[in-house]
C-alpha cells in the first residue's frame, strides 16, 4: 500500500495504492475517485445494534464502505469539511475517535462503537464514540486545523472540538461554570480529560458553524 | 483580455481586464468587484428555453444566469470573479479544436467569444441532490473554473470513476457514463455514494478536492427543518 496526505492543512485529501487483495475501510461518502478495477462491498460499523443506534440517535452513516480487488487500484478519499488529515499506524494498540472523525482503516483495524452515555447524548455533539483497535493504518480528519496535545494531567476541550484520544486519557462530561452558564454563554458541554496521553482538537466546529447559520435562515 | 489568478491562501480569486471591444461571460453571483465603466447584460441559460421557463425553475436550481460584462467609454476596465465556497480557481486555455465540460457549479467564465451550450444529464431529478448539469465551452480562449478546496489534474487514460460531487472540467474527448459506484444501487447508497462518473479514453480531467454536496448534506442535518 502507497499512501500520500495531500492538502493539508486546508483541503487535506488521502491518496492510496491498494495492492492486490488489500482492502480499505471507508468512511461513507468520502471516495472522491477510483480506478474501476476496485470493487464496493458495504459493512456495518461495529455491528447492527450498534449501527442501529448510530443511525437513530447519533444521526451518523450506519455503513462503511470496503474497496478492495484483485488487481488493486488506486483510490482518492476526501472528508466531508474542509481540514486537515492525520494519518496514525495502529500497533496491537486503540484509538478513540468522535462521530464524524473516522476517514479510512486497513482491515487490521477493527471498529466499534461506543455509546457515550447520556450526557453525550445531550451535548449534541454525537452520542457515540469510535473504538478503533488493531494493528493497521488509521485515518481521521478534523474541521479546519488540527492540534495535537500531550496531555499530562488534565484538560478541558469543548465537545466540538474533539477529534480523538489515546485511551490512557479518560474524560469526564462537563457544564463550563454549571447549567446556567451552559445555557447562556453558547460554551456548549466540556470534556475534561484526565491522565497521560494524545489528544487532537480541532480549530472549527461543525455545530457551532450550524448554530450561526441557523438565525439567518428564513422559514 | 487579461486573466491574473489571485491565489491569496486557501481563498482564491481572478481578476480579468477588459480592453474595449473584450467580453467576458460569467456566472450572475461570481462577480465580487468591477470597474465603473464595466456594463453587465444578464440572460439566463435554462433547460426548458426562455424566460419564463427559467423563471420556474429558479428555485429548482435549473436555471443559470449569465452575465457579460463589457467596458464604456472607450476605456478599459476590470471584472473580479470569486468561487462561492472556499476553495481554489484555476485557468483553462481551451483551444479551438478541443471543448471541455464544466460542472455547473464550478463554471466562474470564460471570453465573451467563446459558445456555450448546457448538457443537463438525463438521469438528473431521479434522486434529489444530484443535479448534474455540465455547461460545454468551445471555442478557443480562457476559462476559469473554481472550485470547493483545491483544485488537481488528473489525466485520464483509460479509465477512471470519479464522484459526480467532484468534478469540475473535462476535455470533451473524454466519453463519460453517469452510474453506480458499487456492483448494486443498494451497496452504493448505503456506502455513501450515489452516482458516479465513469470516464473512459483520453484527456484532461479537473477534479476539486471537497464535495459541495456533501458539505451540504452534513450541515443542512444540523439546521432546522424548512417550513412549508
Amino acid at each position: 500500500m502507497e499512501l500520500d496526505v495531500l492538502g493539508n492543512p486546508d483541503y487535506g485529501e488521502l491518496s492510496i495504492d491498494l495492492e492486490p487483495g488489500e482492502k480499505l475501510n471507508v468512511e461513507s461518502g468520502a471516495m472522491s475517485r477510483m480506478s474501476p478495477s476496485l470493487e464496493l462491498r458495504t459493512h456495518l460499523m461495529g455491528g447492527i445494534l450498534a449501527g442501529l443506534a448510530r443511525k437513530i440517535f447519533g444521526g451518523e452513516s450506519f455503513f462503511v464502505g470496503e474497496y478492495g480487488g484483485p488487481q488493486g487500484g488506486h483510490l482518492s478519499l476526501s472528508p466531508g469539511l474542509p481540514g486537515t488529515v492525520l494519518h496514525e499506524h495502529l500497533d496491537n494498540s486503540e484509538l478513540i475517535l468522535t462521530a464524524g472523525s473516522f476517514l479510512a482503516c486497513t482491515s487490521g483495524v477493527e471498529l466499534k462503537t461506543r455509546f457515550g452515555g447520556l450526557r453525550a447524548l445531550f451535548s449534541g455533539e454525537g452520542a457515540f464514540v469510535l473504538r478503533a483497535i488493531g494493528t493497521g493504518e488509521l485515518f481521521f480528519n478534523a474541521y479546519g486545523a488540527v492540534i495535537e496535545k500531550q496531555v499530562n494531567g488534565s484538560l478541558r476541550v469543548d465537545t466540538g472540538h474533539v477529534v480523538a484520544w489515546e485511551p490512557t486519557l479518560s474524560y469526564s462530561i462537563a457544564g463550563m461554570g454549571g447549567l446556567k452558564s451552559t445555557l447562556f454563554s453558547g460554551e456548549g458541554l466540556t470534556m475534561d480529560f484526565q491522565g497521560t496521553g494524545r489528544l487532537w482538537v480541532q480549530t472549527r466546529n461543525l455545530p457551532a458553524t450550524a448554530g450561526w447559520l441557523t438565525p439567518f435562515l428564513r422559514g | 483580455m487579461d486573466i491574473t489568478l489571485q491565489p491569496n491562501g486557501a481563498f482564491h480569486s481572478a481578476l480579468v481586464h477588459l480592453e474595449p471591444g473584450d467580453q467576458f461571460k460569467s456566472d450572475s453571483g461570481a462577480m465580487f468587484r468591477a470597474s465603473s465603466n464595466v456594463d453587465n447584460d444578464v440572460t439566463t441559460i435554462s433547460r426548458g428555453g426562455g424566460l419564463l421557463a427559467g423563471l420556474k425553475r429558479m428555485a429548482g436550481g435549473d436555471t443559470f444566469f449569465l452575465s457579460t460584462y463589457q467596458t464604456t467609454g472607450g476605456e478599459g476596465g476590470e471584472v473580479g470573479v470569486a468561487p462561492t465556497l472556499q476553495g481554489h480557481v484555476a485557468q483553462v486555455d481551451v483551444e479551438s479544436s478541443q471543448s471541455w465540460l464544466c460542472a455547473g457549479g464550478s463554471f466562474l467564465g470564460c471570453d465573451g467569444h467563446m459558445d456555450l451550450t448546457p448538457r443537463f444529464q438525463g438521469m438528473k431529478g431521479m434522486f434529489s441532490g444530484e443535479n448534474l448539469f455540465f455547461m460545454e465551452v468551445s471555442g478557443a480562449g480562457p476559462l476559469l473554473v473554481g472550485a470547493y478546496g483545491s483544485i488537481r489534474e488528473v489525466p485520464v487514460d483509460g479509465e477512471l470513476v470519479v464522484d459526480t460531487g467532484h468534478v469540475v472540467a473535462f476535455e470533451s474527448s473524454l466519453s463519460y457514463t453517469l452510474s453506480k459506484t458499487g456492483g448494486s444501487w443498494l451497496t452504493s447508497y448505503l456506502a455513501g455514494e450515489g452516482f458516479v462518473l465513469r470516464f473512459k479514453g483520453q484527456g484532461r480531467l479537473l477534479v476539486q478536492s471537497h464535495n459541495p454536496r456533501e458539505f451540504g448534506a452534513m450541515l443542512g442535518r444540523r439546521l432546522p427543518p424548512r417550513r412549508g
